[in-house]
């Protein structure tokens, strides 16, 4: 892609803000992302994670700032960022009354995949996620495991092969075989050029994927950097504490351990 | 000692029984897929809701009070049989949610709960509600009892009992059913049996409510020509219940008695059957229920659906592939999810019930313009189907997977808009259409004013268009809690009265001799009005999502 030769950023945020009436869920946030990166995306709960991945894949608009998405604008290009945006959203929620092949049908057709491409490829994330053709073919969604159906999402968001891929708490209901699959093809993903944005709960994990970390609060950037660089910056031992640290986590140990104390007074 | 190891103490806490209930009951009151729904779209007050459906009920059980000169046996007949129908309806409607709902098992199973205890606090949360129901309802009958021909002051105790054991026989009925099902036929076949058995139900339930009321008010003005003595009337449930009250509020015949009789065992025999014997199969049901179901081998060949969009004309008509993707999930959905099927059917059921009674009438409401207005009033009604049905599949408990088209490369919600509009015409309007043209055939005296119904037909095209205007048919893409809104019934009634007002044009250039004039220039103006909207539909943007 032109775009992605010139070496230019792959998303570009400024001072990105989102205003539900009187709160302010995300508070001018600015970064940066290049190709070929796995961000991780962090924050405790309604940080505006989840927020921004909808403003950046065009599902929210914006109420104050600009983002680009591989050189398109998020206000004036919306389709051309969608069409090069895959996103697994936190709720995994899929048409629980189609067969698994029908609903990654008609994901390829919302994206204009000829039906014999789109096959070709839903039949190569069959095989790499280890599902039966048969189960895709003669079950509804709505029978599939939690793990199934999370598969399911993933390649829906990777069906039309998009450069730049937002991914929210995408190991939830995944079992331990294939999380490790799942963290190896970001991995090659990226080394391929795919920027990912991936935002999970699960730090250890976005410390092991991830090359930059982005930790945020009440709408706001708290840090940015590799990760082994803010941990020794912040002399926190491990990623886990420095998030803790940083959201207030610390204080709600210690009332987890004040609280323990009182079933055995 | 350590009191963390110990249990915790019992002595202060609710029987489970009565937690049991309570947590049932409260669930079934606020609804389970209330869960992602932002906080002011939740119902404001449970009690409010309650409360304005039993005064819904209680209105329409004043029409008993047409009852209050005829004998015991008619009224009660009337009260019980539109208590089946309404008791039906409802426990049919909510008992497979209640009864074997998907992820309970997960929740309660692994709880110090008996299955049984489960089963009789959901049961109890069904008589519950049927009970008030029922009471209001039967609010004006019981009135009407006291000074029917042969009631008195014990009609009311007489009828609140058998109305009671009404209420106990349906939910057994049903909970058999589901129980008899899930033994037979296991889990897998389990949910498309009954959702068919409920959308059956609830369409006969509608229209026969429909078609109940103008059998009655037709016949109000004289007494009802029913017997207890009459062989057939046994084979009716609720005139067992009505030969309860016949027997100890009424005229007292052995009949009425034998009818009582029926109904006392008839509803120990289900009770029995339902909760005591076929209860231990509960755990099970429920169990299975949650189970990851193995694949069922495939049969050769593709879906007819598949077939249909690939063959001409529907393969010309579905080009764009958004437009074709929006169809199939939609005609998935009208074909496979209960909760659509629930909606969609039993809603438009009353607009081919509607037409087919105005045919009726035209028969024997004599000839001339009164007849001829009544068969392009019948018309008019069937040019609500797309509307009413494209209104009723905006609606899923998977609307969030809707998303999934706001983040696709589509430049608004028209092409969506378009397959859903497609499918509704497809898969619910043109079979209804065949139907009443079948039905009309056979009713219509004077086969010549069937022609009256083109203007309606020829209309179909911009009403179907009407829900889409702004973006707003995507299918499957608003959650089922808001699918109560005034705003929808507002549209309805408008177009409701401009199809009067065309079908009252037509019967008047049908009487004045320019009737195909009339048609000419219908079809100018609809086909005006159709682009028109066409444009409009394109143009549309998304909706903000806050």
């Amino acid at each position: 892609m032109e775009f992605m030769r010139q070496g230019r950023h792959m998303i570009t945020v400024q001072q990105l803000t989102k205003r539900f009436g009187a709160q302010t869920a995300v508070d001018a946030l600015s970064f940066e992302v290049p190709a070929g990166q796995i961000v991780g995306f962090l924050g405790p709960n309604g940080a505006g994670k989840s927020t921004t991945l909808k403003m950046l894949t065009g599902m929210l608009e914006p109420s104050a700032g600009t983002a680009t998405v591989c050189g398109f604008d998020l206000r004036r290009d919306i389709l051309e960022v969608k069409r090069h945006v895959g996103f697994v959203p936190e709720s995994g929620a899929v048409f629980e009354s189609l067969t698994g092949l029908e609903y990654l049908e008609m994901v390829a057709a919302l994206y204009a995949l000829p039906e014999e491409a789109a096959r070709a490829r839903i039949r190569q994330f069959i095989a790499f996620f280890d599902l039966s053709f048969e189960t895709l073919t003669d079950k509804l969604l709505g029978a599939y495991s939690k793990g199934m159906r999370r598969k399911v999402v993933i390649t829906a968001a990777l069906l039309h092969n998009p450069p730049v891929v937002f991914f929210d708490e995408p190991l939830d209901g995944l079992d331990a075989n294939a999380a490790v699959g799942f963290k190896a093809l970001i991995q090659t993903l990226a080394q391929e050029g795919k920027t990912i944005v991936y935002s999970s709960h699960i730090l250890d994990v976005v410390e092991r994927v991830c090359d930059r970390v982005i930790i945020i609060d009440k709408g706001r950037m708290l840090v940015d950097g590799a990760p082994e660089k803010l941990v020794a910056e912040h002399n926190s031992g491990t990623l886990e504490r420095l998030f803790t640290e940083l959201t207030g986590g610390t204080e709600l140990e210690r009332r987890a351990q004040d609280f323990a104390r009182t079933f055995r007074s | 000692m350590n009191p963390a190891a110990s249990p915790p103490p019992t002595t202060a806490a609710a029987p489970p029984g009565r937690v049991l209930r309570r947590l049932f009951l409260t669930l079934f009151l606020r609804g389970r897929s209330a869960r992602g729904l932002q906080k002011e779209g939740a119902p404001k007050s449970v009690g409010q809701k309650l409360a304005l459906t039993l005064v819904f009920y209680a209105l329409f059980g004043l029409f008993a009070l047409g009852f209050r000169h005829q004998p015991v046996l008619a009224l009660s007949v009337y009260l019980h049989l539109m208590t089946f129908l309404f008791l039906g309806m409802f426990v049919a409607a909510s008992a497979g949610e209640v009864l074997f709902n998907k992820e309970e098992g997960d929740i309660l199973l692994h709880r110090p709960v008996t299955p049984r205890a489960l089963l009789w606090a959901k049961i109890g949360v069904l008589v519950q509600v049927s009970l008030w129901l029922a009471g209001a309802f039967n609010l004006g009958g019981l009135w009407a009892g006291i000074g029917a021909s042969d009631g008195g002051w014990w009609f009311p105790v007489a009828h609140a009992i058998s109305t009671t054991l009404e209420a106990l026989f349906c939910t057994g009925c049903v909970v058999l059913v589901y129980q008899l099902c899930l033994r037979w036929f296991g889990r897998e076949r389990l949910d498309g049996l009954m959702t068919t058995a409920q959308v059956i139900v609830t369409v006969a339930v509608v229209a026969g409510s429909q078609l109940l009321s103008q059998v009655m008010t037709g016949q109000l003005g004289e007494v009802l020509k029913l017997s207890a003595h009459s062989w057939w009337i046994g084979l009716l449930p609720p005139a067992w219940f009505a030969g309860f009250d016949d027997a100890f509020a009424g005229s007292g015949t052995g009949s009425s008695w034998l009818l009582a009789s029926l109904a006392l065992v008839a509803t120990a025999a289900v009770l029995w059957l339902a909760f005591g014997k076929l209860a231990r199969n509960y755990a099970t049901g429920l169990q299975t229920l949650s189970e990851a179901l193995p694949a069922r081998p495939r049969p050769a060949g593709r879906r007819w659906v598949d077939v249909l969009v690939k063959a001409p004309p529907l393969r010309w008509w579905l080009r764009d592939p958004v437009a074709r993707a929006a169809f199939l999930l939609s005609v998935a959905y009208l074909v496979r999810d209960r909760d659509v099927k629930l909606r969609v059917y039993p809603g438009v059921a009353p607009m081919l019930v509607f037409p087919v009674m105005f045919l009726v009438m035209s028969r024997t409401g004599g000839h001339g313009s009164a007849s001829s207005f009544q068969v392009a009033v019948a018309s008019a009604y069937l040019g609500l189907i797309p509307l009413l049905g494209l209104n009723l599949l905006q609606y899923s408990q998977q609307w969030q997977a809707a998303d999934l088209f706001r983040s696709a490369p589509i430049p608004g919600p028209a092409p969506l808009c378009h397959g859903a509009r497609r499918a509704v015409l497809c898969v619910l309007t043109l079979p209804m259409l065949v139907l009443y043209g079948l039905l009309a055939w056979v009713l219509t005296n004077d086969r010549s004013q069937l022609v009256l119904v083109l203007p309606g037909i020829i209309s179909l095209p911009v009403y179907a268009m009407i829900p889409s205007l702004g973006g707003r048919a995507v299918p499957l893409s608003m959650p089922t809690e808001e699918a109560k809104s005034a705003k929808r019934g507002l549209t309805m009634v408008g177009v409701l009265f401009i199809a009067m007002v065309l079908s009252g044009l037509a019967s008047w250039a049908w009487a004045g001799g320019w009737f195909w004039w009339f048609i000419a220039a219908e079809t100018v103006l609809v086909a005006a009005a159709y682009v028109a909207l066409h444009v409009a539909l394109a143009t549309a943007r998304w909706a903000p999502m806050e």
